[in-house]
């Protein structure tokens, strides 16, 4: 038989220790942090990764995850989180957008100023999207402001699916039917496309987060969602894309990032807003204005 | 609809020291003003020649974003020499600069190997307790060796215990023999025995 094979075949047994060693290191590198209670959620995930990577024990395991050969690392996390893709995923933070962060953001804007709100990595486009629906279906003063989103992503192929913009019955599926039939149109079984009108009123662009040429256009913006990414990155990588991201907000900008993420344990440079519907992060006004 | 579509590249980049070349980006790491300092430092990021001159703009900078940014620029050069810039402030009477340049050096594993041995014998038991933690990202064999040698030798029990708290994530069963000596050496410290038993678990554990 052949190695590969072997360790296919042999089920590698994984102790209380071992999971204890894997929480302490994921929650260390990522923030990620699970009670003991997800135990059996935890061995099943690990085991898949062990399997998959061929490892022979979990110390064989461990060791890719350290040194993050062929990115076991981001593999892992996928394991542990929910990748899919869909409108209104993570609401909270859109609450947070129309319930706290937007009043302030319009504090400060003088007249015909816009709010500038940019989504990156946008993906396939479900996330600027969401924004723009979720404006318009819960922000009273939406009317009374030029909002320009800007949707940007590294990947080219992402980036034209965005501005096809169409999804699957499986996107939508935490849409009522009434946001559905008001900003979609149906294209094929189970296929809805974005309404024209919405799709041309957002900017889709390529950019790489970590390149600070690749951003030097990019500035002023009130609100940035960048979700579920940095904690992809090497520890030089986050660091660097965070202080790009400061320099594309506003003093005063906030930054949305996801569930699984903390920008308190990539940067110092952002301030921790905690509101009633999420926590955000803020760039601090002025040098001196910092916790 | 109130949405508006504008191009963001359409207006030209910001005039900023990120177009100047080295030279004026160093000058700039020692100017009056904080954004010029905060650009120069993010400019020179990768810059192996601009490590003097960011080293010395560490030591000198009050600002706490511009000071982020030269460790970062000293990260990603990675190098010996953006180690012997860090490596003294990890005596800094200042947390936040001590931590921050711990940070920076457990991210620049490869190059802060060679001076592993040193900092394990500095007069500073609050250095070698930080360098302890600098082993956490390095590759587990590499890392057992450097901590088990810093275990045969070291008399601070705190020093002793960050080595061992590091050792039950990275180390490998090579760790035991020197874990249980320094059981042995602080019986009298009931908290460090405490502390290897659960190391010599995990590791056992693992590798059983």
């Amino acid at each position: 038989m052949a190695r590969s094979e072997a360790h296919e075949s042999r089920a590698v047994h994984i102790t209380q220790e071992d999971v204890r060693r894997l929480c302490e290191f994921l929650y260390r590198r990522t923030g990620l942090s699970f009670a003991d209670s997800k135990r059996y959620f935890i061995d099943r995930r690990l085991a898949e990764r062990i399997a998959v990577t061929q490892s022979a024990s979990f110390q064989a395991y461990f060791a890719i995850l350290r040194s993050d050969a062929e990115h076991e690392i981001e593999h892992l996390v996928n394991a542990f989180t929910v990748n899919e893709t869909y409108f209104y995923r993570e609401e909270h933070q859109l609450r947070c957008m129309t319930s706290s962060l937007l009043g302030d953001v319009a504090r400060g804007k003088k007249a015909g100023q816009p709010i500038r709100i940019w989504s990156i990595p946008c993906s396939t486009g479900e996330e600027p999207y969401s924004i723009a629906i979720w404006l318009m279906e819960n922000w009273s003063q939406v009317d009374s402001y030029n909002i320009e989103i800007v949707g940007s992503d590294i990947d080219t192929r992402a980036l034209k699916a965005a501005a096809d913009g169409v999804y699957g019955d499986r996107a939508l599926m935490r849409l009522s039917r009434q946001v559905i039939d008001r900003y979609f149109q149906p294209v094929a079984a189970d296929k809805h496309q974005i309404d024209p009108g919405l799709r041309n009123s957002i900017q889709f662009t390529r950019v790489n987060l970590v390149d600070a040429q690749d951003l030097a256009r990019y500035r002023d913006f009130d609100i940035v969602f960048c979700r579920n990414v940095l904690i992809y990155f090497d520890d030089a990588s986050r660091r660097m894309a965070a202080e790009n991201l400061y320099d594309c907000l506003r003093p005063g900008g906030y930054i949305c990032l996801g569930h699984s993420e903390t920008m308190s344990r990539i940067s110092p440079l952002f301030r921790v807003c905690r509101f009633s519907d999420a926590i955000v992060y803020q760039r601090p006004e002025a040098d001196h204005d910092r916790n | 609809m109130p949405l508006v579509r504008r191009d963001p590249t359409a207006s030209p980049p910001p005039s900023q020291g990120s177009q100047g070349d080295l030279a004026s980006h160093i000058a700039a790491l020692s100017g009056q003003d904080a954004e010029d300092r905060w650009i120069a430092a993010r400019a020179l990021g990768g810059h192996a020649d601009a490590v003097p001159a960011l080293a010395a703009a560490l030591g000198a900078e009050q600002v706490p974003r511009v000071r982020e940014a030269i460790m970062t620029a000293l990260m990603r050069i990675g190098d010996a020499a953006s180690v012997i810039a860090l490596v003294p402030y990890l005596r800094s009477q200042d947390a936040g600069l001590r931590a921050a340049a711990t940070e920076a050096l457990q991210a620049m594993s490869g190059a802060v190997m060679p001076f592993m041995t040193s900092l394990f014998w500095d007069g500073d038991s609050d250095v070698r307790l930080l360098a302890t933690e600098l082993a956490r990202n390095m590759p587990a064999a590499e890392a057992t060796h450097l901590l088990c040698s810093l275990l045969e030798h070291e008399q601070h029990p705190n020093v002793c215990a960050a080595a061992v708290e590091v050792l039950a994530e990275v180390g490998t069963r090579e760790a035991i023999p020197a874990l249980e000596a320094c059981a042995g050496r602080f019986a009298g410290t009931p908290f460090l025995p405490f502390a290897v038993s659960i190391a010599i678990a995990r590791i056992s554990n693992t590798e059983s």
